[in-house]
């Protein structure tokens, strides 16, 4: 197979999911919708906070940023599962499974889409944190580049994961494409420290690389310098987390064929 | 008379699930050029047997090897040599018929899919539609699309299942006489189901039966009839439809 067939079938993946979201407003839900119902109200409860409390305006930023960064995650996780979701939805499986595309090319193809819709949905949770509440997110500065790559890396195996578990167990796995980053989410402390959750559950923060991400970011809005410990420990967890996800995504799939559960999806 | 040189070859082909063997055995070939039909009754095992023809299912036993590629470590240069439409798959809704052509003429790994596109439209006698939606089209033109992106990359063998199923008498003509210009001028060979024994008769050189996941029968259609005692194939379709399903 030659390199130009690879990077014809890649952009093709793209330039599918490019019409999906084109001519499916539901889809423009995620991308826009919700980052601005977020930015909304993590700002004002920001601001309402800052009004009763000591911490004063930096905590606006914290909640903002916090959610700005989870955007990130929750974007590179979405596009790659509901990218994923469409070709089950239309019935379209079968179509692509015998075809020469491989199973790199058509998650790089789904993952470089994703890459635009991340831009639109994290541009507007920061348009909107900006024009709102006058929060800036470039304050993080060369920070957010590191930051922001692990946050992506940690997205995509999520993402990876549920398109695994949808070749497992069916359609009915469709739920978690949302629902893993539910669980995410509070475990990571994406607005608070570790040692705010419940005991029990701080081993369990302290394993995900998120955690790692969303306080190496208070730190640099506290002022302080990046802490390349911290950013450390997140980049090899979310190496080991891709890793992870995509050995279960190769034994899924080969259950996948070995059971004939295409039979599902035509 | 076969052609020379083989573009399928599948030996042993064996497939259980959970408590239904579904395939047992199944040995099938198909030579360069030509139109062989796989039939039997509901149930058969044909859908699962070509599925382990396209790679998309794992046989418990058993190899395929598509142009000289062996499946499942070749399978992507397998693929690219071999097209697959089917009666019962939609066209994806949200993409137009020349956005959904294009696009597979791309996973195909063609840099510009357009002349094939529009070859491909001219000769099922579609042209007409190439700015429809998806969701637009009846199940007749939906057959000829799916059938026309399965030919894109010129493949050197054409799997079809149940291509004419639920059509009237004029797309299923259509669609027979596209296939037949097709097969005469590419040299594509062609591996089809369908329950219409007299399509079959009219269309393929060669028929492999079988029956409780087994062939039963491979030969020209005259002689697997006449092997069965049968006038035709439907003679001989009824006949194997009659008989209990082994477990």
């Amino acid at each position: 197979m030659s390199a130009t067939a690879r990077r014809i079938r890649v952009l093709a993946v793209a330039r599918r999911h490019a019409y999906v979201l084109q001519r499916a407003p539901q889809r423009w839900f995620d991308v826009v919708f919700w980052p601005v119902v977020d930015a909304l109200l993590f700002g004002s409860l920001g601001v309402y906070f800052s009004r009763q409390s000591s911490i004063g305006r930096a905590g606006v930023g914290l909640l903002l940023a916090g959610i700005l960064l989870f955007h990130v995650v929750f974007q590179a996780e979405i596009s790659l599962a509901t990218g994923f979701m469409e070709e089950t939805w239309s019935r379209n499986l079968l179509n692509l499974l015998v075809t020469p595309l491989t199973e790199v090319e058509y998650v790089a193809g789904v993952v470089l889409f994703g890459l635009a819709k991340l831009a639109i949905g994290v541009g507007t949770v920061a348009l909107a944190a900006w024009a709102l509440f006058s929060f800036n997110v470039t304050d993080l500065g060369f920070a957010l580049v590191p930051l922001v790559a692990i946050l992506l890396v940690v997205g995509w195996s999520v993402g990876l994961v549920v398109i695994a578990l949808i070749l497992r167990v069916g359609q009915g796995a469709e739920i978690l494409a949302w629902g893993l980053l539910a669980m995410v989410m509070p475990l990571s402390g994406i607005f608070y420290p570790v040692n705010a959750l419940p005991s029990g559950l701080q081993p369990v923060a302290r394993a995900l690389p998120t955690t790692h991400v969303f306080a190496a970011a208070r730190r640099v809005l506290q002022g302080h310098p990046l802490p390349w410990g911290q950013v450390g420990v997140a980049a090899l967890g979310a190496a080991v987390l891709l890793a992870a996800s995509c050995l279960f995504l190769v034994r899924m799939l080969a259950l996948f064929r070995a059971r004939g559960y295409i039979s599902r999806h035509t | 008379m076969r052609p020379d040189g083989v573009v399928l070859r599948a030996q042993g082909l064996t497939k259980q699930y959970r408590r239904v063997l579904a395939v047992d055995g199944v040995d099938i070939t198909v030579g360069t050029g030509e139109r062989v039909a796989l039939l039997g009754p509901n149930g058969a095992g044909k859908t699962t047997t070509l599925l382990m023809l396209l790679g998309v299912v794992t046989p418990d036993h058993g190899w395929v090897e598509i142009a000289g590629h062996r499946l499942p470590r070749e399978r992507s240069a397998a693929a690219a040599n071999v097209g697959f439409a089917a009666g019962y798959l939609p066209l994806p809704e949200r993409l137009r018929v020349s956005e959904f052509l294009r696009m597979f003429g791309h996973l195909y790994g063609l840099v510009d899919p357009e002349p094939q596109i529009r070859l491909g439209l001219e000769r099922f006698r579609i042209t007409e539609l190439a700015d429809a939606m998806g969701n637009e089209l009846s199940s007749g033109q939906r057959t000829l699309v799916g059938i026309i992106k399965a030919t894109l990359h010129r493949p050197r063998l054409l799997i079809l299942d149940e291509p004419t199923a639920s059509l009237d008498p004029d797309v299923a003509l259509r669609v027979r006489t596209g296939l037949a210009d097709l097969c005469a001028a590419d040299g594509t060979a062609l591996l089809v189901t369908s329950h219409d024994m007299v399509e079959v008769e009219r269309l393929c050189q060669r028929v492999v039966f079988i029956s409780s996941g087994r062939v039963v029968a491979d030969g020209a259609p005259a002689a697997v009839a006449a092997s069965f005692g049968r006038d035709d194939l439907e003679g001989v379709f009824l006949h194997l439809a009659s008989q209990p399903r082994e477990k």
